[in-house]
């Protein structure tokens, strides 16, 4: 009896202590630091830096090995994101913010000052100068201030693909590879035939909407200079460019051209399995896709054969036909916490992570090595292989290996290839307050089933979306950069933004 | 006189029950003291996981908060939260109502199906236990991440069953809200069931605490199965019912399948500057509000009504005081009177027959 009592103790005791102590905090960017520094400017202390992301874990541990291997004082722990706002936020709570992370809502990291100034790093690195044009030109990163608060870390184009099976089977011709948008829906149009023979020809499969695409192609740069989804000049949305891609989506929905999605009835009426992908039917002429969907799966081994299929890429085109133009792309931004201890170590992490070019070239290193696998067995070429952002020849020619070079197929690559070094970002990358907007107006109205479901017409929403995005984007500009926030903006530009915010709803 | 007074003051000190003031034993004081050590945790975990965080919330509710890298800014916006919530996030003011809903109809389904079933376990079966473990076993194995996969796959409804001619077949004499919420009980059917775990175990506990010898002596009497039910059984476990509604009303309320929580959690952890542990506090706040309105409504229909023999009791006690302080008003009236009389006597105002004012 007595023993029990001095177990029960005892337990009791430990799980006192064990509430009494279960809250903890330790601080970013840890290490003994005297500041004392190199003839590079990199500290010499033996120092810790934090890296958080959403890429393949496998490769961004190796990436971080070879970048301790170059700088064997400082030593990287990587995590990935599950959750961006709520693993940040609890992060920050708890005072373990990481010293660099890479994010896909740049509101979330705006709004809360996750990111530092890094404009001093950013302008006087040589590596710059070999980026991809619009990466520099639009200052992504920058969020249309005269500050860099982010760099790209990641990057996958649009892309749209064609099974060359298809077009041969239904007799038509393969399209120019610098085609225009109406010549991408003309072929769509073609290539949808349904002789009541057999399983029916869709001239779409579609995962990225074409409106998205449209978005930034809708027009000559002389007409309007749009560098970012909806029509975004750099100031203001104009979303009446979108409403006609968005309406010439609809209609090619409610005109039977776009093939069904996966796990629908439609795909088990059409292809007799409800779980079948478009992309493996051999009955889709024109693929709207992630760039992921090559390697990770009709580049993998046997794949195209068992299907019988034949996948070469296109560029997405452009309304005119303009040979340099910009393409849309999943582009995730990185920074340096404000909380970082040691930030030119940060930035130097940051830029291997992501755009440098000597990240890039440890990385292939990675992708080329086809024996390493991740915790689910694939080749990291296989796992969401990114595209690089430096024009360095060397990466450029490595990284194209690895794409199929035999010459019936390589012509397609190089001329895509060519066609994606204006990147420009989806909005919630790259826009201040693009998610404010679409979280609390533009998805709450539901336009795009509206839409498809042919009950309205987008053209109709385009004015008032228009001010939304306009008010929602000033608003953001004057919380995020204003004087409660980085206060980086001018009068002129407060000035500019307050007007749009007051205007709102007069 | 004073005399009489101290008397009187002495003989009603002595009809006084004294307190006898008795020295607790060792063995009672360190029993006592080990209750309070095993309830330590308890009270411990309550305040730092309870009172203080309800505290905290309370605080945030008036403020926007950010919590950035270099620590936390508090902004005091006031109302500015509950206005917001109410005018800018249509999907609040939807959410409570569906869930207000929701709760109202789904608990009392829920507790009598848990009564059945309790019944039904409580009753002379075989392999009672496997029975027992098998209504148990959702709540240990259904929590958390494993119910919102469940529910994602569709294990939470039954195929076969036609949601909307049941919606469709209410509507017709129900109002729309209401079939809709009860058409949706319908379309997850098993999760109504799953969560009846825990109110079956309070259900079999408090049938096995009714004493057979009632049932013994009401089936003596002729009472039937039914009778017996209606006038031993649920009677005895009257409380227990409203113990199980309470808990049901909770448990819906705080399930991670509670879209409001959702809701809540999301704000929370938003990016977004309006947003944040203020934004979600008032949400909170305003979230346990209705909960407790809600638990209020389930106590003033289930609470513990007092019987027939009781409201005999009072009424007779109640008529007694009555009568006593009457008798009380009809003695000083008396009292009074005759003070009255002998100061008219004194004063001569009254003359008896004889004329010298005696009676």
């Amino acid at each position: 009896m007595k023993k029990n009592k001095i177990v029960a103790a005892l337990l009791t005791v430990a799980m006192v202590a064990s509430v009494l102590t279960g809250c903890g905090s330790s601080g970013s960017g840890s290490g003994n630091s005297s500041g004392a520094t190199g003839e590079d400017g990199v500290t010499t202390d033996n120092i810790t830096l934090t890296y958080w992301h959403y890429e393949d874990e496998t490769t961004v541990g190796l990436m971080a090995e070879a970048f301790m291997k170059k700088y064997p004082n400082i030593k990287v722990e990587c995590k990935q994101i599950a959750d961006m706002s709520t693993d940040l936020s609890a992060a920050a709570a708890a005072g373990t913010f990481p010293d660099v992370f890479s994010g896909t809502d740049s509101d979330t990291a705006l709004a809360n000052m996750y990111w530092m100034d890094i404009t001093e790093y950013v302008e006087n690195d040589p590596d710059m100068d070999n980026m991809m044009v619009s990466i520099k030109n639009y200052g992504i990163g920058k969020f249309d201030t005269d500050r860099w608060f982010g760099l790209p870390t990641w990057y996958q184009p649009s892309a749209i693909f064609i099974d060359r099976n298809v077009i041969t089977k239904l007799n038509l011709e393969m399209p120019r590879t610098d085609w225009t948008w109406a010549e991408m829906i003309q072929l769509i149009k073609d290539a949808t035939v349904d002789d009541r023979s057999g399983m029916k020809y869709y001239g779409l499969g579609f995962y990225n909407r074409l409106d998205s695409l449209y978005g930034i192609a809708a027009c000559a740069t002389a007409e309007r200079a749009i560098k970012g989804e909806f029509g975004f000049d750099g100031t203001d949305f104009d979303l009446s460019y979108w409403a006609i891609g968005e309406q010439e989506f609809g209609d090619l929905q409610t005109g039977g051209y776009v093939a069904p999605k996966q796990n629908t009835q439609q795909m088990e009426d059409w292809s007799g399995d409800w779980g079948t992908w478009f992309g493996a039917t051999g009955h889709v002429a024109v693929f709207s896709e992630g760039f992921w969907s090559y390697q990770n799966l009709w580049g993998t081994d046997g794949y195209q054969e068992q299907y019988g299929l034949d996948i070469v890429p296109y560029v997405t085109p452009n309304v005119v036909d303009e040979k340099d133009h910009n393409i849309i792309a999943n582009m995730y931004i990185g920074g340096v916490s404000t909380s970082c201890k040691h930030p030119y170590e940060a930035y130097l992490l940051l830029k291997f992570m992501g755009i440098g070019t000597e990240g890039w070239k440890a990385r292939l290193d990675i992708y080329e090595d086809e024996s390493i696998t991740n915790a689910s067995g694939v080749a990291l070429k296989h796992a969401n292989m990114p595209v690089p952002m430096t024009l360095d020849t060397e990466v450029w020619d490595r990284y194209k290996a690895m794409f199929p070079t035999d010459e019936e197929h390589k012509k397609y690559w190089d001329d895509y290839f060519a066609s994606i070094t204006r990147p420009v970002p989806y909005g919630w990358y790259s826009i201040a307050g693009y998610w404010n907007f679409c979280d609390q107006y533009f998805n709450k109205i539901g336009i795009h089933d509206l839409v498809d479901a042919g009950t309205a017409k987008a053209a109709d929403y385009a004015a008032e979306a228009t001010e939304q995005a306009n008010y929602y984007h000033a608003e953001a500009m004057l919380s995020y950069f204003g004087p409660s926030g980085y206060d980086v903006l001018s009068e002129e530009e407060i000035a500019q933004y307050q007007a749009v915010v007051d205007s709102f709803g007069s | 006189m004073s005399d009489n007074k101290d008397q009187a003051k002495t003989n009603i000190e002595e009809t006084k029950p004294k307190k006898v003031k008795v020295k607790r034993g060792k063995l009672e004081a360190r029993e006592a003291r080990m209750g309070y050590f095993f309830v330590l945790p308890w009270i411990i975990g309550t305040l730092i996981f309870v009172l203080i965080p309800l505290g905290q919330s309370f605080y945030y509710m008036w403020y926007n908060i950010r919590i950035t890298p270099l620590g936390t800014k508090f902004t005091w916006v006031g109302t500015g939260n509950f206005t917001q919530i109410w005018l800018e996030n249509p999907e609040f003011p939807q959410q409570l109502v569906t869930y207000i809903w929701q709760t109202i109809v789904e608990v009392p389904i829920i507790v009598v199906f848990a009564l059945i079933i309790a019944m039904m376990l409580n009753g002379k079966i075989k392999l009672k236990g496997f029975f027992r473990l098998i209504f148990f076993l959702p709540v240990i194995i259904v929590s958390g991440p494993v119910m919102n996969m469940l529910v994602s796959e569709g294990a939470s409804t039954i195929p076969a069953m036609n949601t909307q001619a049941v919606i469709n077949a209410l509507d017709t004499f129900l109002p729309t809200k209401m079939a809709n919420s009860v058409g949706e009980l319908f379309g997850n059917m098993i999760m109504v069931l799953w969560y009846s775990g825990v109110q079956i175990l309070i259900f079999l506990s408090a049938l096995q605490k009714v004493d057979p010898s009632l049932y013994e002596a009401a089936k003596m009497d002729g009472g039937s199965g039914w009778e017996c039910f209606w006038k031993i059984t649920l009677p005895t476990i009257k409380n227990f019912i409203l113990l199980n509604a309470v808990y049901t009303v909770i448990f819906l309320s705080s399930n991670e399948q509670n879209e409001l929580i959702t809701m809540i959690k999301n704000a929370m952890f938003s990016g977004t500057k309006e947003k944040g542990y203020g934004y979600a506090s008032a949400m909170a706040w305003m979230y346990s509000i209705v909960v407790t309105l809600i638990v209020l409504l389930f106590f003033l229909l289930l609470g513990n009504k007092r019987d027939q023999y009781d409201r005999l009791v009072s009424k007779r006690k109640r008529m007694l005081k009555r009568e006593e302080r009457l008798a009380r008003k009809i003695e000083r009236r008396g009292a009074r009177n005759v003070k009255k009389l002998e100061r008219a006597r004194r004063s001569h105002r009254y003359k008896t027959y004889d004329g010298n004012g005696d009676y």
